[in-house]
């Protein structure tokens, strides 16, 4: 019982944390709606304008605000000694692995919310024949991002190495999968690579559904990916997780998990 | 017994932290754990509370093997770590609670605000408080589940001298309602005013191990007798009893001896034969703080004479 109280309390603390503090309020919910009118400036001319861009820009906010929302948020606590105070309380890696995760996945619905909303108000946004199938498809994509996220936030040993190793994988996520750029403006070889990216097939999802006009049942092989990826990742977590980092993370373990996540992807791209 | 250790060792690479420790701490009272820089200390209750895997050697905590059974000691245990930051975009009274939750039994956190002197404090962000309230709050965060066995790392380190005192009367208090405390300092005179039994730590190794009273009676410091007096004074009968004149000038003596009793003792008789007044007279004994200059100075220091019955341990180094 006190594994289930002390992980909702631990969510219960990150969120009131991150509510508190002014800079993640800011970059968390504030910057993706700044990235929402400069989508509509830059893609205003395009045929099918930002209905065509939704998608990508969809998959932009929940990829940056899971992944980088979790990642700096472990690196920090472990840097200031937090994440060690736990560890001589019996919570285990697995409540502050969650509890951070339900963090993300929260403030990630709030963002995407606030995001869709303006777009719909204000930017006459069609979503499609049902919102609902957009928030089932944004929930995958969130449930495969968290837990790359959580990996980083463990891989990446402080603050000063956080941002770089994490640019290193947001800017290929981001502009490979074609949610930055329409997918057919790459070689074709890029775009045999984007197949093995995650946000790639969120992308594809959102489009069937938002663009397309199709229903969820034809998304299937997106949505494993994106069920399997993250039920892949967060089992990794556990191999990963290190209360402080001093702790070694093992050159086997890392391989592991990059090893694991590549063949998935790998699989997929040559499937389809 | 809270904590029984048997030739604990351990190294990081080439280092040895801890050479060959055995220790045995029982149930109920303040234990002070003294040492240098590098002496071991942190180490030492970092393997008691299950953070560092000992190399060698075993060691059980309250029953139970740390490095093995880490989760269900931590429900009896309440650690204090040195340099830990509080989570401080919480309140005090949200970060009590949240550490509650992590345990199978907790007391309410209002109590615990009141014991540690918070209570007008609780809808504070921690990030507010001041640093003997932070560190208050640090002790608060390890009674919170009212274990048998609190291990604190340096907790008055930084302090000042008020907020020293306060965090001194909530430790003394945790000793009346029967708790072991075990906790390291840099702080000689806090070790000697609360502690009921003092270790040193040197190298990785326990050198001295009792009272502090034992501690400050097997010191190899001499007493330092202070004089004023008013008339002729010759101090030849003193020096024949061992006492050493360190300095004269004009009617102030003062001299250094080993057995202080027989020269006080001579110098009533001088006074009377000679037909001098004493106008002043103080006597600075060996102080626990000699005693561990002695032991941390001189590391090869072996196996000093121990008076009587003495319970006071003063071990060889091994190595």
């Amino acid at each position: 019982m006190s594994a289930i109280r002390g992980t909702l309390e631990l969510s219960r603390a990150y969120l009131l944390k991150t509510m508190r503090s002014r800079s993640a309020l800011i970059w968390t919910l504030l910057f993706p709606q700044v990235w929402l009118f400069m989508f509509a400036l830059i893609f205003r001319n395009m045929p099918d304008g930002m209905n065509a861009r939704m998608p990508g820009l969809f998959t932009i906010t929940a990829f940056s605000g899971a992944f980088f929302g979790v990642a700096y948020s472990l690196v920090t606590e472990r840097e200031q000694g937090i994440l060690r105070r736990i560890w001589v309380t019996p919570a285990t890696a697995t409540m502050v692995v969650i509890g951070n995760a339900v963090r993300s996945l929260v403030m990630v619905a709030a963002s995407l919310f606030m995001q869709g909303f303006l777009a719909r108000m204000v930017l006459g946004v069609n979503f499609g024949p049902a919102v609902w199938q957009v928030a089932v498809v944004l929930v995958f994509g969130v449930w495969a991002f968290v837990p790359l996220g959580l990996i980083m936030g463990s891989a990446a040993k402080d603050m000063r190495s956080a941002p770089a190793i994490s640019n290193l994988i947001f800017f290929p996520m981001v502009f490979m999968s074609g949610a930055a750029l329409p997918l057919d403006m790459l070689p074709g070889w890029l775009q045999g690579f984007g197949r093995m990216l995650p946000t790639t097939y969120l992308v594809q999802a959102l489009e069937g559904v938002m663009v397309r006009g199709e229903g969820l049942s034809q998304q299937g092989l997106p949505l494993a990916v994106m069920l399997t990826s993250g039920f892949i990742a967060f089992g990794f977590n556990s191999l990963l997780f290190r209360w402080e980092s001093t702790q070694p993370l093992g050159a086997k373990r890392v391989g592991t998990a990059l090893a694991g996540l590549t063949l998935l992807y790998a699989i997929v791209a040559l499937v389809t | 017994m809270s904590i029984r250790t048997r030739s604990l060792t351990k190294t990081y690479g080439t280092t040895e932290a801890l050479r060959g420790v055995d220790l045995d701490i029982e149930s109920g009272g303040i234990i002070g754990l003294l040492g240098p820089n590098g002496a071991g200390k942190t180490t030492l209750v970092e393997v008691f509370e299950g953070l560092r895997t000992p190399t060698a050697g075993e060691v059980s905590v309250m029953g139970f093997d740390p490095s093995l059974e880490s989760v269900a000691l931590r429900q009896h245990i309440g650690a204090q770590l040195q340099a830990t930051h509080i989570p401080d975009g919480l309140t005090a009274f949200e970060v009590l609670r949240l550490f509650a939750s992590f345990y199978e039994r907790s007391v309410p956190v209002e109590d615990v605000l009141e014991r540690v002197n918070l209570n007008g404090k609780a809808r504070e962000l921690a990030r507010n408080l001041s640093g003997g309230q932070k560190q208050r709050l640090a002790i608060g965060m390890a009674l919170i589940h009212d274990p048998a066995l609190l291990i604190f790392d340096e907790p008055t380190a930084g302090l000042d001298p008020a907020a020293r005192r306060q965090l001194h009367e909530i430790i003394l208090n945790l000793k009346e309602r029967g708790r072991t405390i075990l906790f390291t300092t840099h702080y000689i005179e806090e070790a000697e005013r609360l502690c009921e039994r003092v270790v040193i730590l040197n190298r990785g190794q326990v050198v001295a191990d009792g009272t502090p009273l034992e501690l400050v009676r097997s010191s190899e410091g001499k007493s330092t007798i202070f004089i004023d007096v008013d008339g002729p004074f010759d101090p030849a009968p003193l020096l024949a009893v061992g006492a050493l004149e360190q300095e004269r000038r004009g009617a102030h003596y003062r001299f250094s001896a080993i057995d202080s009793t027989a020269v006080i003792v001579a110098l009533g008789e001088v006074l009377r034969s000679q037909g001098v007044t004493l106008t002043d007279m103080h006597m600075h004994r060996p102080t626990l703080e000699d005693f561990y200059l002695e032991m941390v100075d001189d590391p090869e220091v072996a196996d000093l004479a121990v008076g009587g019955e003495s319970e006071v341990a003063v071990r060889k180094p091994v190595a």
